[in-house]
Order: C-alpha cells, then sequence, then structure tokens
C-alpha cells in the first residue's frame, strides 16, 4: 500500500472562552492519498477552516496527530517545520485579503521562489515565475498589476501561483471559489482540476457548497460542531447519503430543475455553538429522529466500505 | 405606451452612470422592464452588472455624485419617481417600497435595539404611539420566526440568520406593495437560507407583494420566482417567465451560466465556463456588450447595438444571432 499524503489522526482543538471550553475540531480522522481529493463540507462555525489550518501547521492542535508522507509533523519545529511547510500550501478564501497590496502580482509569486534557494539569479527566478503564471493562465499584461487591479478571480489565479511555487503535495483549498462568481467559479475550479492531473498533488477542499464539491472531490467529509458525521465516497453520498444532517443539507440546495419542486427537509432552529458541548450528538437538538440514546457519545461506523457515519439509529432511519 | 393596470411598476429606458475621477462608468444602459402585482421577478448577474444600481435608482438611494441618473422613468401608480422631490419619496421608503439589504450584518443600527430598529418606519409612516408601534413590532418579530420578547435586544445578541429576519421584519413593517431584495440569502448558510425563502415566499403569498430579488443563485431562482432578467453590462439581455429562461434559454450569456453550474444530481468531467470576463464598464466593446465571450459571435455582432428579439411571446432576447444560438 502506498503511504497517503495526509493523515491525520484523532485531532482536536480546543480554545479557552471566557464560557469554558470551545471545542472547535473534535476528533477528526482521515487520510488523503496523491491525486485525491477530500472535500470538507459543514456550515459556517463548524470547524472547517480551523481543521484545514491546524493541518498545515497555521495553529497548533490541541491532540491528535499529522502525517505528511508519513512523516508525523504534528510537533515538529524550526528547520523541519519550513521543510514540512514546502510541501503543504494553502489557497484562502478571500483573494482581495490574502495578497500583499503592495506586490505586484510578479513580486507575489517571487517572493516564495526566492525562499526556497533554488534558484541562483534573478533570470532564473523571473523565468519560473513566468511559467508559474502561464500555468495558471494569467495574461502577459497584468503580470505588473497591484491586486487592487484586477478582479477576484484573476486574483484568485495569483494566490494559485503562490501556492504552486514549491511544488507542493498537498495544498489546502479554503473556499477558494465562494467569493467568485458562477462564470468565473467554473474557469477557477477547472483550473485545479487540470493542475491536479498535471502535478498529482493532494487536494483538501474546504467548502459549503455541495455542487462544487461533488465536481471536485473525490472523497467528501461532512462535518458539524467540530465533529465529523459521515464521510464516504463522492458518488456514493450523493446516492445514498444515511446521516440525517447530511440529508438535510442536501435538500436545502435550491436546484435549477424547476420541473421538480423541492422536498426540503426544514431543519429546527440554527447551527448551535461548541462551547461545553454535552457528550451525545451534537445535531442531536436541531434532528428529527433525536431520541434519548442520542445523549450519549456517538461512533463513527464503517457501513459499507469507506462510508463512515456516526450515527446510532442510522439503521432505523434509512 | 399604454400600462395595464395590474402593473404595479414600469421601469422604462433607465440609464445610471458612475463618474469616477476621469472616467464615466456605464452601469445601467437603458433598463426597462414591468412588475405586476403579486409577481416576484429576478435580476439575475455577474458582481457588476448593474442589479444593485437598478433597485438602489427604484428607492432613489444612489450616492449622487458619484452616481447619475441621465435617463429613463421609474412609473409606480402613475407617477414618476425620479421626477418625485425628495420629501416625497421619504414617504414612499418604506412604505410604499421597502428593501432588504444584502448584509443583514451592517444593516442593522447596533446601537439601537431592534424593537426600536422596526418601530422606527412604524413611527414614521403611520399615527401609531411609542407603545403601539413597539407591539407591533413583536408582532412582526414572531412573524419572521423570533420570540417577541426578544424585542429589546441588541443586533450583536443575534445570529446571522436572525438578524436577515430582522430585516426582513423591518422591510414588512408597513406592508409595501413592493419589496427589493438585494441578495437577501447570500450571508447565509444553506440550511438558514432555506428557511429564509420559504418565510419570504409564505409572506409574498400572504400579501400580494410584489418583489424584485437580487441573485446571482440560479437555484434560489428556480425555487422563488415568477419571471427572470438577466443582466449583462448594465442591459437586460434576456427576460421572460421562469419556465421559458430555464427550459428554453436563448441568449448566449444565459446558455453559459447554466453550464457554468456544477450539478448537484448529475457527475460532470468538466465544467464549461463562459471565457474571459465582465467588460470594463468605462470602455464598453462596440456592438453586443457579450460578442467578446460569446462563442456564437459573428461579424454583425462586433458593429451596431443589437436589438430585442421576441422568441416565444413574452421572452426577450438582446441577440443578433438569436435564431444561430442552439442549447
Amino acid at each position: 500500500m502506498t503511504t497517503p499524503v495526509i493523515e491525520v489522526r484523532d485531532l482536536k482543538k480546543y480554545y479557552k472562552v471566557p464560557m469554558g471550553i470551545n471545542c472547535a475540531v473534535d476528533g477528526v480522522t482521515f487520510t488523503i492519498n496523491k491525486s485525491e481529493t477530500l472535500g470538507v463540507v459543514g456550515e459556517s462555525g463548524c470547524g472547517k477552516s480551523t481543521l484545514g489550518r491546524m493541518i498545515i501547521r497555521l495553529i497548533d492542535s490541541t491532540d491528535g496527530q499529522i502525517f505528511l508522507n508519513g512523516k508525523d509533523i504534528t510537533h515538529v519545529r524550526g528547520r523541519e517545520l519550513k521543510k514540512a511547510r514546502e510541501k503543504m500550501q494553502m489557497i484562502f478564501q478571500d483573494p482581495y485579503s490574502s495578497l500583499n497590496p503592495r506586490l505586484r502580482c510578479e513580486s507575489t509569486v517571487i517572493e516564495p521562489l526566492k525562499n526556497s534557494g533554488r534558484f541562483k539569479s534573478k533570470a532564473e527566478l523571473h523565468e519560473e515565475a513566468n511559467r508559474l503564471m502561464d500555468l495558471v493562465g494569467i495574461d502577459y499584461r497584468l503580470r505588473q498589476a497591484y491586486p487592487h487591479e484586477l478582479d477576484g478571480g484573476r486574483r484568485q489565479r495569483v494566490g494559485i501561483a503562490r501556492a504552486l511555487a514549491f511544488r507542493p503535495d498537498f495544498i489546502v483549498c479554503d473556499e477558494p471559489v465562494s467569493a467568485l462568481d458562477v462564470s468565473i467559479q467554473a474557469q477557477i475550479l477547472n483550473l485545479l482540476k487540470e493542475l491536479q492531473q498535471q502535478f498529482g498533488m493532494a487536494y483538501m477542499f474546504i467548502t459549503h457548497d455541495l455542487s462544487v464539491v461533488r465536481y471536485i472531490s473525490d472523497h467528501i467529509c461532512v462535518m458539524y460542531l467540530g465533529q465529523m458525521v459521515e464521510k464516504a465516497p463522492t458518488k456514493e453520498l450523493f446516492r445514498m447519503s444515511l446521516h440525517p444532517y447530511t440529508k438535510a443539507l442536501l435538500s436545502a440546495i435550491p436546484t435549477t430543475d424547476i420541473t421538480k419542486p423541492m422536498q426540503r427537509i426544514q431543519l429546527k432552529g440554527e447551527i448551535t455553538s461548541a462551547i461545553n458541548p454535552k457528550p451525545g450528538c451534537r445535531f442531536a437538538p436541531r434532528c428529527l429522529y433525536a431520541t434519548d440514546r442520542c445523549r450519549e457519545p456517538q461512533k463513527l461506523v464503517e457501513v459499507s466500505k469507506d462510508h463512515f457515519i456516526a450515527c446510532c439509529r442510522v439503521n432505523e432511519i434509512n | 405606451m399604454s400600462i395595464s393596470s395590474d402593473v404595479i411598476l414600469s421601469v422604462r429606458n433607465l440609464e445610471v452612470v458612475y463618474t469616477a475621477k476621469k472616467k464615466i462608468v456605464h452601469a445601467v444602459n437603458g433598463v426597462s422592464f414591468d412588475l405586476r402585482r403579486g409577481e416576484t421577478l429576478a435580476l439575475v448577474g455577474e458582481t457588476g452588472a448593474g442589479k444593485t444600481t437598478i433597485a438602489k435608482s427604484i428607492l432613489r438611494i444612489l450616492p449622487n455624485p458619484p452616481a447619475i441618473v441621465k435617463g429613463g422613468q421609474i412609473i409606480m401608480d402613475n407617477e414618476d419617481l425620479l421626477a418625485k422631490p425628495e420629501t416625497e419619496m421619504l414617504k414612499i421608503r418604506g412604505k410604499k417600497i421597502a428593501m432588504i439589504f444584502q448584509d443583514p450584518m451592517t444593516a442593522l443600527n447596533p446601537l439601537m435595539t431592534v424593537g426600536d430598529q422596526i418601530a422606527e418606519s412604524l413611527l414614521y409612516h403611520t399615527d401609531y404611539d411609542r407603545d403601539t408601534a413597539l407591539e407591533k413590532a413583536k408582532e412582526l418579530l414572531e412573524m419572521v420566526g423570533i420570540p417577541g420578547e426578544r424585542y429589546c435586544e441588541y443586533p450583536f445578541q443575534f445570529s446571522g440568520g436572525m438578524k436577515q429576519r430582522v430585516v426582513i421584519a423591518m422591510a414588512l413593517a408597513c406592508s409595501p406593495d413592493l419589496l427589493l431584495a438585494d441578495e437577501p440569502t447570500t450571508a447565509l448558510d444553506v440550511t438558514i437560507q432555506a428557511q429564509i425563502l420559504e418565510l419570504i415566499n409564505k409572506l409574498k403569498q400572504e400579501r400580494e407583494m410584489s418583489m424584485i430579488l437580487i441573485t446571482h443563485d440560479l437555484g434560489v431562482v428556480a425555487q422563488t420566482c415568477d419571471s427572470v432578467a438577466v443582466i449583462y453590462a448594465g442591459k437586460i439581455v434576456e427576460y421572460g417567465d421562469k419556465k421559458s429562461i430555464f427550459l428554453n434559454p436563448a441568449h448566449p450569456y444565459t446558455i453559459g451560466l447554466f453550464k457554468s453550474i456544477p450539478s448537484l444530481t448529475e457527475d460532470v468531467d468538466k465544467l464549461t465556463p463562459i471565457p474571459g470576463h465582465l467588460p470594463d464598464p468605462t470602455n464598453l466593446p462596440p456592438g453586443c456588450a457579450f460578442h467578446p465571450r460569446c462563442q456564437y459571435c459573428m461579424e454583425k455582432c462586433r458593429s451596431g447595438e443589437p436589438e430585442y428579439v421576441e422568441v416565444e411571446p413574452g421572452h426577450i432576447v438582446l441577440c443578433k444571432n438569436s435564431e444561430g444560438v442552439k442549447v
């Protein structure tokens, strides 16, 4: 068996807040192989971004382990961390605030190249920067422009070029298209897919848009208040979602098919908070099927190959 | 042009420009449409297409300068709103026409309780005293699904979805004839979006209210609207009822929009995006504004303004090549 590019085991992040402890991410386990994409979906506040940032070590984890190409990087520091980070990059949600407004596009891409120490002369640096910008499709005339002169889609391309500079094995894409219009969104999604086919990177794709995730992911992990409630191969999840939350999430999306009226599963109330959670299923207060058994801790069970679910009533509901 | 009696709003050749430094931004370039009582019209288009500018010019709340309404008429109850003095407009805003803004976090005053904010327009437009107005505000909160006793709380004590409900309650306080909803659910999560859309639909039916819904989400359009106007570079490029637009789109831009949405129900190997970007509104291309991105572009599209063609009754499209375009 090949080593997965990224493996996380029982990863946790707790924050101390005045009211107690906020369990932002609470025991997440998964692996991502080369050339594969894991889509992470959930509502705002469910811990998807925290999870992404924790894996590439932008924030420290409270508990659990992170493996990059089989090597434990959970607590590496200094030079070793720098080395690990070269293999992991991130594309951010907001292309307006994730680029330095004072750097021209070319300089933004050159910055990491300089740090890599792979290039001896300025000419080589420029050549590599140009190659990267060709790759992501930034026009020649825009390479000397400042970020404020570009629209969202083009800025996001600069962000992608920058992420590719180190030839990473793993990229965390944190809602990279949610700030873009649909026509531009499709361009960026296609670009990300092409780059993956070309270079075999593993993606962790964080989004709240399930149609985007269906298009780009091989596996999908659904999160609710810091916990994974369901994880399955994309096709399987859309064919047969099992967790009540996944079902509600899927039914809430307005489809463009006007011939079929929507059959919405209405959820009660809103997402609560992960501060001092009770031991049971965190979705229970909004769940249509909640019973007393749901107040006990839920285990993630494999119901069919690669299809995991954390719900004690899965067999009765479906 | 005669306007039939059930039309409550009629926009004719609206033109709006923004002046920025020495450049002129052509934001809205001759938009016309009618809205019937109880109808919901969707304005669909990309960021910068001019959707919000149209809505704001109906309410006359565009900042001037830089925005200048260069021409056109907005007729409601046989009167041109654009010709009215500001004092008259104050009586219309919030009473006959109300607006829901995109971002519920910034649309509310953080220093006022939500009850006071809802009561504010009631106190202005009706002869209620403060106590009756607050009582009414409580009822409105209940109507949008917030416990009435929370009227004395401040916006920061509410979540995003609940703030949007408060904004809706404010807009509906005086039972307006026309509701302008500018991306009312874009800032919200899908499960909350579903709740809010349901609420708007229910209230609309109860009150026979007309609505203009601004959105770029075609899914939301499919679930809530009666007719659709697709806006590109400040012009309506296609207009028709929901069925004709969704089942039989005729403008290359509309077709492109549908093709760029990832499907929720089918597996797609590759999306077909619309190539290129929105044109620079200070320097619109000659001829059809969409021609640089259009795969059906012909020589005649590069010069001369296109004209509206009726492809089926009530379904018009702004394209010179409407016969050549195939889905």
